[in-house]
């Protein structure tokens, strides 16, 4: 199991360095000018960290969301946290609010996020605890709703904000700088702390919360504690790049079929992987049909919709 | 039975009374707000006893093994788990004197059969004896550590549990209807290897169980009907036909064989 992290980690280190210096442009890291430098710490190393740090995010809470949920098919998307974030941010984008700078549009992302977080968590919550039925119930209504209120507000507004709404929603790293990586990275790393601390009760709680009673845990506080991780990592990733589908359901699938479902090597795997995963997916996305950049969340989606489909035919690991 | 013979199930009688595990007194439970559910239930189990909790559908037996179990709280009465009221307990100190197994064991992520068994040692800091290998040793399921839950049998993965309850130790086991939805076969394979488990680790076992045949095959059995105890006894005492009657609201005949054995006939 250690081997298997140490490779991967090795894996994205090699892929890190290739998206550096691959791109629109080539970058031989040997001889590098004074524009090349520039190109590559103001703009490729930001954007790499940023994907890094977003796939990273997606893949650790949608491990620790399907195991909450207890449910395979879950994706930190479904808690309306994104379409939260997505409805502040366009807001933003679209009425030209800048009064933080360029961190202005992830703070309102992040803000959005929170509140439906809180919102989605209060609606989940009923006698002293949360249910997993009540919470996704809670999470797709919110998110209707406020797709509903995003498709209302794009549809009225110019054709310059429109693009550039819309290219936040499928998720865009071209707006990655390094003012806003602190942030991020506080709280994905937050986020991921918590959930590895509770590896073992998020065990427990796929198991039912009778038998997580039985194992010496309290499943409800352990869910509430769960819920707040994947909410930091979740607000924190869509303020980040907006809303990148897939890594969250996808990810944990393949980490469960190389590491097993064990979470204390299935989280730390899948934050590896989605963070591989985004980097390679940005980088198609930038290069494929260069100059023209794809939003990374276009990739990921095609590359993650023929796989979600294929595990739907697969018993071992849906058993439904 | 020689006299001698007597006098040792005496001692071991007053030996085991000291030990009173878990003692429910006059417990009431109610789900929000309806007439009580589980109306002054008392018993207590005893160190090593292996019991049958029978009723019907809706008798209240899964309640009772809740109860037992912390999961829910009486709403009146006492539950009290090695003297001390079972709330009292910390999570992970509870978790050390008892375990509880549900009737449903649904499972969508395909957790390997050794992740799950380990996961009976989240209670502890250090480890006890029993390894994850030799509990599944014990339930037959030696050669399957890494077959993964999702693809075994109802029966197979009713076993798997049962070794991640061995391997969590607890000096008391509530299972409930752990013998439902399984083959005559594996019914009697699973009954036998429960109490051969039972025999082996000392553990006392509370089943609950809705299958008289099978109640037949207990020392002790309490009966309850919609959530009284009707009796609590022996076979002989608690399984008459009288009061099967009252608790099952069916006619049944009870033939006893000279040997010992009895079987139930509609």
């Amino acid at each position: 199991m250690k081997l298997k992290l140490i490779v991967m980690v090795i894996i994205a280190f090699v892929i890190f360095g290739v998206a550096l210096f691959i791109g629109p442009k080539f970058i031989n890291p040997f001889s590098i000018n004074e524009i090349e430098r520039e190109i590559l710490f103001s703009i490729r190393l930001p954007r790499v960290i940023v994907s890094v740090l977003i796939g990273a995010a997606l893949g650790a809470s949608g491990a620790v969301l399907q195991g909450i949920l207890r449910n395979p098919l879950a994706d930190p998307y479904i808690l309306g946290i994104s379409s939260g974030a997505a409805l502040t941010a366009v807001i933003g984008i679209i009425s030209g609010l800048s009064f933080l700078g360029i961190v202005t549009i992830p703070v309102l992302a992040f803000i959005g996020a929170l509140i439906t977080g809180v919102f989605v968590g209060a609606m989940g919550w009923k006698r002293g605890g949360f249910w997993p039925e009540r919470l996704l119930l809670a999470g797709v209504g919110l998110g209707f709703l406020f797709s509903a209120m995003l498709m209302l507000i794009m549809s009225i507004s110019s054709d310059e904000g429109l693009r550039r709404a819309t290219l936040w929603i499928f998720g865009d790293l071209s707006l990655a700088d390094w003012s806003i990586i602190p942030y991020g990275f506080v709280f994905i790393t937050a986020g991921f702390a918590i959930a590895m601390s509770r590896a073992k009760a998020l065990n427990s709680l796929i198991l039912g919360d009778e038998l997580s009673h039985s194992l010496g845990f309290s499943p409800r506080k352990e869910r509430f504690i769960l819920f707040i991780s994947v909410g930091l990592m979740t607000a924190a990733s869509v303020s980040l790049g907006g809303m990148i589908g897939f890594i969250g359901l996808l990810v944990p699938h393949i980490g469960r079929f190389f590491v097993g479902s064990d979470n204390k090597s299935l989280i730390p795997f899948s934050a590896v992987a989605g963070g591989i995963l985004l980097c390679i997916s940005d980088l198609v996305a930038k290069s494929l049909l260069s100059p023209t950049e794809l939003p990374a969340g276009i990739i990921t989606a095609v590359i993650g919709a023929p796989y979600f489909l294929y595990l739907l035919r697969r018993k071992n690991v849906l058993s439904i | 039975m020689s006299s001698v013979s007597k006098e040792h199930e005496v001692n071991k009688n007053i030996s085991r009374s000291k030990n009173t595990i878990l003692e429910f007194e006059h417990v009431n439970f109610s789900y929000e707000r309806s007439s009580p559910f589980i109306d002054g239930i008392s018993f207590s189990i005893n160190n090593g006893e292996f019991i049958g909790l029978l009723g019907a559908n809706g008798s209240g037996k899964s309640t009772v093994l809740k109860l037992a179990g912390g999961i829910l709280k009486a709403s009146n009465g006492h539950i009290n788990l090695w003297g001390k009221s079972i709330q009292s307990y910390k999570n992970k100190d509870r978790a050390k004197l008892l375990s509880y197994l549900p009737q449903i064991l649904d499972m969508n992520i395909p957790f390997t059969v050794k992740e799950l068994v380990s996961m009976g040692l989240y209670p502890y800091d250090i480890p006890p004896e029993l390894t994850v290998n030799e509990a599944l040793e014990m339930v037959g399921l030696g050669g399957k550590a890494e077959s993964l839950i999702t693809n075994l049998s109802g029966g197979e993965r009713r076993r798997v549990y049962i070794a991640m309850t061995l391997l969590q130790g607890a000096g008391l086991v509530l299972l409930d209807e752990p013998l439902a939805n399984l083959d005559i076969k594996y019914q009697i394979e699973l009954l036998k290897l429960l109490k051969e488990l039972q025999e082996k680790r000392e553990i006392a076992v509370l089943m609950a169980l809705h299958d008289i045949n099978i109640a037949l095959q207990f020392k002790k059995i309490i009966l309850i009907k919609e959530g009284k105890v009707l009796s609590i006894g022996k076979p002989e005492v608690v399984l008459t036909e009288d009061l099967l009657k009252q608790a099952f609201d069916v006619e049944v005949e009870i033939r006893r064989h000279d040997s010992g054995g009895a079987y139930i006939t509609y």
